[in-house]
């Protein structure tokens, strides 16, 4: 296979050998490859009209409820020879106002008027052009610019620009080039065998990289890619219902929802006699729920994915392929084709066997770094300690993991206040920074309180807070997903000797209460 | 007591609502926090064994379940 410039050039492939198979489908439409195509021929048209032709690609924030209109808009940027840059339908107004201001006021947004609404609050510089989509789709498409800018592109430009929590309450845009995109569905397809009669149950959001699993399987094998209605996600025990009843073949799901799907019982009543490839990435995965799957559905596949957004969704994988105990842990498994994985100990050295120390990746999918951000870009993406003869850059995942005499890589926590809840990755550091811009808060301490996987805030104020009322004030700054379950106020927070809050001490009032 | 009245007491003891005057028939119920995620499958089961109705997972992408009120159409509509 021909690595091509650009990710947008499989959407050309698929147009060829698959025209007028459905592509995607969501709630309300369907959208066939030739369809997809066409509308980002507009929606590129219409994006390089304003163009400022300069040397830098202009992001393109695609700020739309999800949905197949979010896919023909990041085709539309792809075409355009631009990287895209997905924005949650319910992020905060100041949330997606940091990110206009870390791509310094230069792009475009797409998006429809309730989305305009939100825009029309913000403060958004002329050089940024904002478009609504049922308007930039009735362009009359010019391919000859839109193919002269794409043209222009090499696989090492930026594809996508993906948000993630960062712990000074700023978002960092992980960017990926086309290359990490491509390689990473090329390794999808050869191990699950994904193919044109395969239908893809889509779970992730757009914002989040386990979607590229599904967007990019679908340009890649003409699969079909059905967007499940968020609403469902609330109700795990009506999912199965829907995999069966909409002849879902692979679903990459967050292991909350396949623990929830499994807590629900309802495993045992539906079966899903098409479901063939069960993958799973994002969190650990507990064989406990894990093992309800199993013996249900016993003629599917399983997989434990692992691998940050850094290093465009996955790096390492494991194929469910023995019987394990409840209480056993799922390894991570062995390095996709194309990456590699190197344990470095705490003397930045490679780690023994059975050593723990710090997952770092290398290959193609390591990502370009954060959007202007070189600083804390220059702290993970580093050069490789264990190479000291040519530039071999690595990402350093904060994660802690371990290699088995048998060569498997298993999880191990992490270095940093970085939590999971539900899947989402959240910088305690974010929700702390959001607090303190709540009126009569003198200080904020979030923590995760792990066996009841919940995050506890605790904050300084002289005023009695409640939950509720304190979280719609956070929603301002940020996602509903980062909002703590529990609040606790305090007059003065206990101090560590060198006077910082005493992280310790509040945890452990957690579990003593 | 009507649909609404039960759904609304349900909801009210289940998540320590107590008497808060923001509570109404028709405020959402998951923006506004009252209820978290989790929440929305426990209000689905109480009102499928209550009524001895299925909700199924066409109703649930079809028809808005955010309000209370909301919530008893969507019982109402199937006893």
């Amino acid at each position: 296979m021909i690595i091509p410039n650009s990710a947008v050039r499989l959407l050309d492939d698929a147009v060829i050998k698959y025209k007028d198979k459905v592509a995607v489908s969501d709630e309300y439409e369907t959208f066939t490859f030739e369809r997809l195509q066409s509308l980002g021929h507009s929606i590129a048209t219409a994006l390089l009209a304003v163009s400022d032709g300069g040397y830098m690609p202009e992001p393109v924030m695609v700020y739309l409820p999800k949905s197949g209109k979010c896919i023909a808009s990041f085709m539309g940027a792809m075409y355009s020879g631009n990287p895209y840059v997905p924005i949650a339908y319910d992020m905060p107004a100041g949330r997606i106002q940091k990110i206009v201001d870390l791509l310094e006021g230069r792009g475009h947004i797409i998006t429809d008027a309730d989305g305009m609404a939100v825009i029309d609050t913000m403060s958004i510089p002329e050089t940024m052009h904002v478009h609504i989509y049922d308007e930039i789709t009735t362009t009359a498409p010019d391919c000859d610019a839109v193919y002269s800018a794409l043209d222009r592109v090499i696989d090492t430009d930026p594809i996508y620009i993906m948000f993630t929590s960062g712990s000074t309450g700023e978002p960092k845009g992980v960017t990926v080039p086309h290359r990490g995109a491509v390689d990473y569905a090329i390794w999808v397809h050869n191990t699950f065998g994904i193919n044109e009669n395969s239908k893809l149950g889509n779970q992730a959001p757009f914002y989040f990289d386990n979607s590229i699993f599904d967007i990019y399987s679908m340009l890649l094998t003409g699969a079909e890619m059905n967007i499940i209605p968020e609403t469902l996600f609330m109700f795990p025990s009506k999912l199965p219902e829907y995999i069966r009843d909409n002849d879902i073949t692979v679903i990459f799901w967050v292991p909350t929802v396949m623990i929830n799907v499994a807590n629900s019982g309802v495993l045992s009543e539906i079966e899903m006699p098409k479901l063939k490839t069960v993958a799973f990435c994002g969190e650990v995965m507990p064989n406990t729920q894990l093992n309800i799957w199993r013996k249900n559905h016993p003629d599917a596949v399983y997989a434990n994915l692992y691998g940050p957004t850094e290093i465009s969704d996955v790096c390492t994988y494991y194929i469910v392929d023995r019987e394990f105990k409840d209480s056993d842990p799922l390894p991570i498994g062995r390095a996709c084709e194309n990456m590699r994985i190197i344990i470095l100990n705490s003397e930045n050295k490679l780690a023994k066997p059975n050593e723990q120390g710090e997952l770092c990746v290398i290959g193609t999918g390591v990502s370009l770094g954060y959007w202007n951000k070189p600083d804390i870009s220059d702290k993970v993406f580093v050069q490789n300690p264990a190479n000291p003869f040519y530039e071999e850059r690595i990402y350093r995942t904060g994660d802690l993991a371990y290699i088995t005499d048998e060569g498997l890589i298993m999880y191990d926590g992490r270095m940093d206040n970085q939590v999971k809840v539900k899947g989402n990755r959240i910088e305690l550091g974010e929700i702390e920074c959001a607090a303190m811009c709540v009126e009569g808060v003198k200080g904020a301490c979030a923590v995760f309180d792990a066996p009841n996987e919940q995050i506890v805030l605790f904050v300084e104020s002289c005023e009695a807070l409640v939950l509720r009322k304190f979280n719609n004030e956070l929603k301002q700054y940020i996602p509903k997903y980062m909002l703590p379950s529990k609040l606790v106020v305090m007059d003065k927070f206990p101090h560590t000797a060198n006077d910082k809050i005493d992280r310790v001490t509040l945890k452990k009032s957690i579990s003593e209460n | 007591m009507t649909v609404t009245e039960t759904i609304s007491e349900f909801i009210r003891d289940k998540f320590d609502i107590g008497d808060d005057p923001d509570f109404t028939n028709d405020v959402h119920l998951f923006n506004e926090g009252f209820v978290d995620s989790f929440g929305a499958v426990e209000i689905i089961h109480f009102v499928e064994e209550t009524y001895s109705i299925e909700i199924t997972q066409k109703d649930i992408t079809l028809f808005p379940m955010n309000t209370v009120e909301e919530i008893a159409a969507v019982v109402e509509s199937k006893i």
